[in-house]
């Protein structure tokens, strides 16, 4: 089929298949891709609005077993730049971000041996027992399978659990790409086969979770494995309806030990139209503007986005390899706003919450992100030594050898 | 002009980007096909006696600053064509060398020819919201024997963009010697940046009315390699300020020189690197 006959399904509202996909992703002029994405994004959110989201990227820690190749934040058990944040430390965290306006935590972490499910649970008893209507976005698929592995329990039974201290919603992260040889070449097939991750989400929608998907994107696929990846998770849509939004980004290459290059910015818009027409089921995508600037951040609203991601506060994972962008609440708001759209703050569930916080009240200007914290390692905080280690170094760390 | 008053009106204040760099777009092809130019640059300062250690990949060696006398600015000259090894040597804004006549009590004539006479054969940019004369400024270019590497504009308000631009289409006509212009503004203002909509409005709308100048100019190292690639798929077509240092010590695929060329294939292009003077290398 050629590329007009597959722009006039996708305009008419048809469902197109994988070869249509990459026939649109690799052929179509760019302008043409974002024409066809723009218009589903019109016709789903037909009252112009552009939400957003206040919130922190924590990550409780780094120490992870994974070692996947593109990723630059981890350090391996034993580490002296290795750390996990105390009960308080991420309390200290919430306080910041509820004063901002912000109601919720992506709290994400490496898969560290030395925190057991309690560890968890107990967290998130104490967050909720402190901050009622606080919201856990928290614990993305693979590290849900981490948590499996280590208790040796089935993936519904923790999920089971960690709903039951209070996980509200899980997010999309460490999807990568969900096809297993380009896990396999990455050395993220150990942490989740894409059957394992798509299975993570399965569960959690069945328990009654929403949940985001996302896509790394730009290391050693090819552009039919980008499609797949659409694929999988479209087909996961239909039988779940359990995603509520879709977020692609490049990778970042800096102190990885993948290295090589990041995709450029024309990939992206291509990558995020693609995907707008891929994923019909799918009723908000995001906007990468923390790998991809606020500008061509911006850009990505003309190209299929209805959501400007988070303000986020905090971020520690793509700034590590590399990516180093900012933008407060006010210039996500004057971005949404010059690019013709409507501005409103939303929750995880892309419920709308109201209008910009910093027209209500004054909000300190944000000219740089937060890390976890500063000067990576530190000491152990005190109620770790409640909880059993598994490794070695954990152990004498804990004086429990 | 490609687009009527009217249209124009409308496409100025236009939010639909993509409906703006598709009649940009089409321009562009009609005029350049596939070919977009790039220039790897080695920025030298003006106020210095050091003797400048210049790559030997740079296809322009550019002074840069605002020199103090013109004796200053002649004996750096002399220095940096010396080191040049044949490479085209461009310097200064147009606008800093009006501002040393005064202050040199010397026609901006003078000025020029006996910079030219050192061995310079481009002024750098000629910053035209800045000039006390553009026309009668840049034609002193011309006969004194330089040439104009880029008309550029300082700052730019977006509501005064179509009206700026259409000066700088008037004074084309009037001397035809600009063989680049470069619409985004050279003075960014980190506070309140430039949106990227503002910036691919510009570029498009620049391309639309300044069609009587060739090249529509992206610099690469002041608005990064993301923005710099967008806009050459909504009307540009040459990308300035390449660094010509192409250590790679972060790997091949990541050196200047790779990733300029990258960047151009993905947007759809074609690359071709020229020199200062606007000759393929």
């Amino acid at each position: 089929m050629t590329i007009d006959r597959i722009a006039d399904k996708v305009a008419a509202g048809g469902r197109i298949d994988a070869g249509e996909a990459l026939a649109l992703y690799r052929c179509a002029p760019t302008p043409t891709l974002g024409r066809l994405a723009d218009a589903i994004r019109a016709r789903r959110h037909p009252g112009g609005i552009v939400t957003y989201i206040i919130d922190r990227n924590v990550n409780y820690t780094n120490v992870c077993v994974a070692k996947c190749s593109f990723c630059a934040f981890y350090r391996p058990v034993g580490s002296a730049e290795g750390y996990v944040l105390g009960f308080d430390e991420i309390f200290r965290k919430i306080d910041e971000t509820i004063a901002v306006g912000g109601g919720q935590l992506l709290l994400q972490g490496g898969h560290n041996p030395d925190l057991p499910l309690e560890w968890y649970e107990d967290l998130f008893r104490a967050v909720k027992a402190r901050y009622p209507s606080f919201r856990l976005h928290a614990l993305s698929p693979p590290e849900v399978i981490h948590l499996s592995r280590l208790t040796q329990k089935p993936i519904g039974e923790v999920l089971d659990r960690l709903i039951a201290a209070g996980l509200d919603s899980v997010p999309g992260g460490g999807a990568e790409i969900l096809v297993d040889r380009v896990r396999r070449a990455l050395h993220c097939y150990g942490k989740a086969t894409s059957a394992e991750w798509l299975d993570v989400m399965r569960h959690a929608h069945r328990a009654g979770l929403r949940t985001t998907a996302t896509m790394m994107y730009g290391t050693v696929e090819t552009g039919e494995e980008r499609i797949e990846h659409l694929m999988r998770l479209r087909a996961l849509q239909d039988e779940t309806a359990g995603f509520t939004a879709f977020i692609a980004w490049s990778y970042q290459p800096e102190h990885t030990e993948l290295a090589g290059s990041e995709a450029t910015a024309v990939d992206y818009l291509r990558t995020l139209a693609t995907a707008r027409i891929v994923l019909d089921n799918f009723e908000s995508l995001q906007a990468s503007w923390v790998t991809q600037g606020g500008k061509v951040g911006q850009l990505s609203l003309g190209y299929g986005a209805n959501d400007m991601g988070s303000v986020m506060l905090e971020e520690n994972v793509v700034r590590a390899a590399g990516a180093a962008y900012c933008m407060d609440e006010m210039e996500i708001v004057r971005n949404i706003e010059d690019a013709g759209f409507i501005a409103k703050r939303r929750n995880m569930h892309y419920e709308i919450l109201g209008d910009p916080i910093f027209r209500d009240r004054e909000i300190p200007r944000m000219l740089a992100l937060s890390t976890s914290r500063t000067g990576g390692g530190g000491s152990s905080p005190e109620e770790l030594r409640m909880y059993s280690a598994r490794s070695l170094a954990g152990k004498r760390d804990r004086r429990q050898d | 002009m490609p687009v009527s008053e009217a249209e124009l009106a409308s496409l100025a204040s236009t939010r639909d980007i993509i409906h703006l760099g598709l009649i940009a777009d089409d321009l562009r092809r009609q005029r350049h096909g596939l070919r977009t130019t790039f220039v790897r640059v080695a920025d030298v300062p003006a106020v210095s006696v050091e003797p400048p250690v210049l790559p030997p990949a740079a296809g322009e060696i550019r002074i840069c600053g605002v020199p103090a006398t013109l004796a200053q600015a002649v004996s750096r000259v002399a220095q940096v064509v010396a080191a040049a090894a044949g490479a085209p040597v461009s310097g200064f804004s147009l606008a800093d060398l009006e501002a040393l006549a005064g202050a040199e009590r010397a026609p901006l004539r003078t000025i020029l020819e006996e910079l030219h006479a050192a061995g310079l054969e481009l002024i750098a940019e000629a910053p035209f919201d800045r000039l006390q004369d553009a026309r009668r400024a840049v034609e002193e270019v011309n006969i004194a024997g330089l040439a104009l590497a880029r008309l550029t504009l300082q700052q730019l308000e977006s509501t005064f963009a179509v009206a700026l631009y259409q000066a700088v289409a008037a004074l084309q006509r009037d001397v035809a010697v600009v063989r680049a212009f470069a619409p985004l503004p050279r003075l960014l203002n980190p506070a309140v940046p430039t949106t990227g909509y503002d910036d691919v409005r510009r570029v498009a709308l620049a391309r639309l009315v300044v069609d009587n100048v060739p090249s529509i100019q992206v610099d690469w190292s002041r608005y990064g390699p993301k923005l710099a690639q967008v806009a050459l798929t909504v009307g540009a077509d040459d990308v300035d300020a390449v660094s010509a240092i192409d250590d790679a010590p972060e790997g091949r695929r990541r050196a200047p020189l790779e990733e300029i060329r990258r960047n151009i294939v993905a947007a759809g292009q074609s690359p071709i690197e020229r020199d200062g003077r606007f000759e393929p290398r």
